[in-house]
């Protein structure tokens, strides 16, 4: 993935117009995270920001499968029968992987087809068990997202609640909006022509995924092993419940991550139907979703955006 | 991470193969009853009812061996490194949690103390360590991990109170606290072992005494250089709502919070960037040249950061001279902290080859035959290194003779992976020992040597000359 890619075309609209609004940024995961924070502090602001991208750095030593001595290498070397240890983040990131490979019919698959079910997850002990041999997991589909989640639990121990926080702009978590406005303004726009913007959106307490493919890129249905067609872009809003904050945690209460699922769930409405991501929508109250399909001719302009679920994120349609 | 995932790319391994997968729509509507809101809760539950089920099926559940006998653990400090070795403590055998000391009770203490929770250690938590010595006689090992001028106090009065000793380095900010810890660990007779987490690296220890020793593949070393390149990052914070009360910070030896946070940038509290990041490397120059240095010449100063939080210098470059077995040999060494590239790493370069090994696992261990050095076929059929990745000859096509870039040397690594996190063999090294089962790899005596040379750079770079160690200085 290049290092600027925006999947989806999901941005910020009027950045430089937003009160005092500061914005860090960190390489990690072979993208750039960045956390836009209202505070009058720069020093104290910038020290959050600071921890929060210590946090995305341990996980990346975790969830990375090109780190030969993270939890997932260690999965990834996992002979049948055998058994390993993860840290209780890795953990969470392959249950949530999982719920949404079953949620989705196997449409989002951390394994990309080599058997996702084989690897057994036991979250008391934190340890996974392969049942075969060969499952190799790849968490580039929701590790951004799950660190965005957990970026923003820390900015609420620090007390920040006006913050939106993204991975690569393909994981964004919207926290409460900066003064003057009701939510973060964000756009949503045609990834092979970026400054067509298809919708706008005032969001938050909202997880957004977003996917998408430029000219020439694919997108591989783990169903067939061929390139999959007829979407472009793919987008999900996911509600951050209250429960969500830091104060819950404490509580021992399991992690909602938001973030995380939007992440995943935005992978496999690549590849689904419109039927399919209606029915999951309808089941799902909360569940949002745009779909940007490939026009059947090529031609740019002449598809329009599909919207799926009840609208929480104070969508408006531009492309009329 | 990659983004290299199924949004990207990628040839799919089963798809084809594999036997179909149950009918996408047919789950669909399996999954009708689950709440957006609830995903990861019900995931959540689901993943407990499977764990019950085996935990049902299994008659006698497999534990660690029966006859491995239970370490009874404490650790004290609980701040970034604490938190580090507990992740990696957790993954060993035969460990039990008992106690977590940390005078930040409000956040990092309550952190590790959950993070514990979830592995079904039941801790509790102490703000002051000699209450958690008076009150916790089963324990049997404590592992130390505070700011470096807490180090020798720490230490010596766990040992004395009969524990078992891990200590993170540096020993100490001060030779005189290191030789304390020494003489601490000889009356008490129980085990103490510094933090120099590399000697019990497995790749390290292949490169030692297979390819260095053995094999000898350097020939006759004469340089050394190594580096941890850092970048800049602002001062550590704390959430305001967790800030430790006034008093309690002076009574711990902190004037504020933000000395408490950045202790490292103080004098009388860390030993400088020379002792933070080049004292683990510094540490390889003695162990891998097998001797002790006989001088030091170093440049630092305060280039970047803020004087008024910043009291000691933020870059420094020193030069060590070795009077080795196999003769003289110059090491350079620095560290800054304003710009990250090419990390950290150790290099070293004799007549016949060289060796350029970082902890890194992604950079791992290279090593650089010379083309005049004999073959090393033998000791690539035996595995002690890869088969070389022959440096292309490029033709220069357009030239209008046959005009060659010079030949690079060919490139061989090392196939010892460390799967695990980086501080776990260290520890499994200390409790093994701790078991009457192992020898320490960095026992008291073998990490003051390293203090010595490690704190004699600081002494350069104020007296601005070229200081000379005296064989005596290493021993105690």
């Amino acid at each position: 993935m290049d290092r600027d890619r925006t999947d989806g075309g999901l941005l910020i609209e009027r950045r430089g117009e937003l009160g005092d609004v500061r914005r860090f940024s960190h390489e990690a995961m072979a993208t750039v995270f960045e956390v836009h924070l209202a505070h009058p502090d720069e020093r104290y602001a910038a020290q959050a920001a600071q921890a929060a991208f210590e946090l995305v750095d341990r996980l990346e030593r975790e969830l990375s499968r090109f780190l030969p001595n993270s939890d997932i290498a260690r999965v990834n070397h996992l002979a049948a029968g055998g058994t390993t240890q993860v840290s209780p983040s890795a953990m969470e990131c392959l249950v949530i992987a999982r719920h949404v490979f079953d949620l989705t019919g196997g449409a989002f698959d951390v394994s990309i087809g080599t058997g996702l079910p084989s690897l057994e997850l036991d979250p008391d002990d934190s340890m996974v068990r392969a049942t075969t041999d060969g499952v190799r997991i790849d968490l580039g589909g929701i590790g951004k997202g799950y660190a965005v989640d957990l970026m923003a639990e820390q900015l609420g121990e620090w007390g920040l609640e006006k913050a939106l926080v993204h991975g690569g702009f393909s994981s964004v978590l919207a926290l409460e909006a900066p003064e003057g406005v009701d939510g973060w303004p964000l756009t949503l726009s045609d990834p092979g022509s970026p400054s067509r913007v298809l919708a706008r959106l005032s969001v938050r307490q909202m997880a957004l995924g977003a996917s998408g493919l430029r000219k020439g890129d694919h997108i591989v249905d783990p169903y067939t092993g061929e390139p999959a067609r007829g979407c472009r872009a793919a987008w999900v809003a996911v509600p951050r419940p209250d429960t969500a904050r830091h104060e819950a945690r404490s509580e021992g209460r399991p992690r909602i991550a938001a973030a995380a699922v939007a992440d995943a769930l935005t992978t496999a409405f690549m590849l689904m139907s419109p039927e399919e991501i209606e029915t999951l929508c309808e089941r799902n109250p909360g569940l949002e979703a745009w779909v940007f399909p490939e026009p059947d001719d090529g031609r740019p302009g002449d598809a329009s955006l599909l919207h799926f679920g009840d609208s929480a994120s104070g969508y408006t349609s531009t492309s009329l | 991470m990659a983004g290299e995932n199924e949004k990207d790319k990628g040839t799919p391994k089963a798809g084809a193969a594999g036997p179909r997968k149950l009918d996408r729509r047919e789950v669909l509507t399996g999954l009708s009853t689950v709440p957006a809101l609830g995903l990861f809760g019900y995931a959540w539950n689901k993943q407990r009812q499977y764990q019950q089920a085996k935990a049902e099926a299994a008659a006698a559940p497999a534990e660690a061996p029966k006859d491995l006998q239970v370490i009874n653990v404490a650790l004290l400090g609980a701040g970034a490194q604490g938190q580090v070795l507990t992740d990696a403590m957790l993954r060993i055998p035969g460990l039990r949690f008992r106690a977590v000391c940390d005078i930040w009770a409000e956040y990092n203490q309550k952190r590790v103390v959950n993070s514990l929770a979830k592995f079904k250690h039941e801790v509790r938590g102490y703000e002051d360590y000699r209450e958690m010595l008076d009150k916790e006689k089963e324990i049997d090992a404590v592992v130390i991990a505070s700011p470096d001028f807490w180090h020798a106090q720490h230490a010596v009065d766990c040992l004395k109170a009969g524990k078992h000793v891990y200590c993170e380095k540096e020993m100490s900010n001060t030779l005189e606290g290191a030789r304390s810890m020494v003489a601490a660990a000889r009356e008490t007779g129980k085990l103490l072992q510094i933090g120099h987490q590399r000697r019990s690296n497995p790749r390290y220890l292949h490169c030692y005494e297979k390819l260095l020793r053995e094999a000898k593949l350097l020939g006759r070393v004469v340089t050394v250089s190594g580096q941890w390149n850092r970048a800049v990052a602002p001062d550590l914070g704390a959430p305001a709502r967790y800030a430790i009360p006034d008093a309690r910070l002076t009574q711990y030896g902190f004037k504020d919070m933000h000395q408490f946070r950045n202790w490292r940038w103080y004098k009388g509290k860390g030993g400088g960037p020379i002792v933070d990041l080049g004292s683990h490397q510094i540490d390889i120059y003695s162990w891998f040249l097998g001797a002790n240095p006989t001088g030091v010449m170093a440049s630092g100063g305060l280039l970047y950061h803020d004087p008024a939080t910043h009291e000691w210098y933020d870059t420094v470059m020193a030069v060590y001279d070795f009077e080795t077995p196999m003769g003289k040999v110059k090491a350079s060494y620095q560290t800054q902290t304003t710009n990250g590239s090419q990390g950290y790493f150790e290099n070293f370069m004799g007549d016949q080859g060289t060796l350029l090994l970082s902890e890194s696992e992604v950079y791992g261990a290279k090593l650089y035959r010379d083309p005049n050095a004999p073959a090393w076929d033998t000791w690539v059929q035996n595995g002690y290194v890869s088969a070389p990745k022959i440096q292309e000859i490029k033709e220069k096509t357009e030239g209008v003779t046959d005009v060659r870039e010079s030949v690079s040397p060919d490139e061989h690594k090392v196939s010892v992976v460390l799967r695990d996190p980086y501080h776990q063999p260290h520890l499994q090294n200390f409790f093994n020992a701790v078991r009457g089962k192992a020898k320490l790899n960095c026992p008291p005596e073998v990490a003051y040597e390293s203090a010595v040379a490690v704190l004699k750079v600081n002494e350069a770079i104020e007296a601005g000359s070229r200081l000379s160690f005296k064989p005596e200085d290493f021993r105690i």
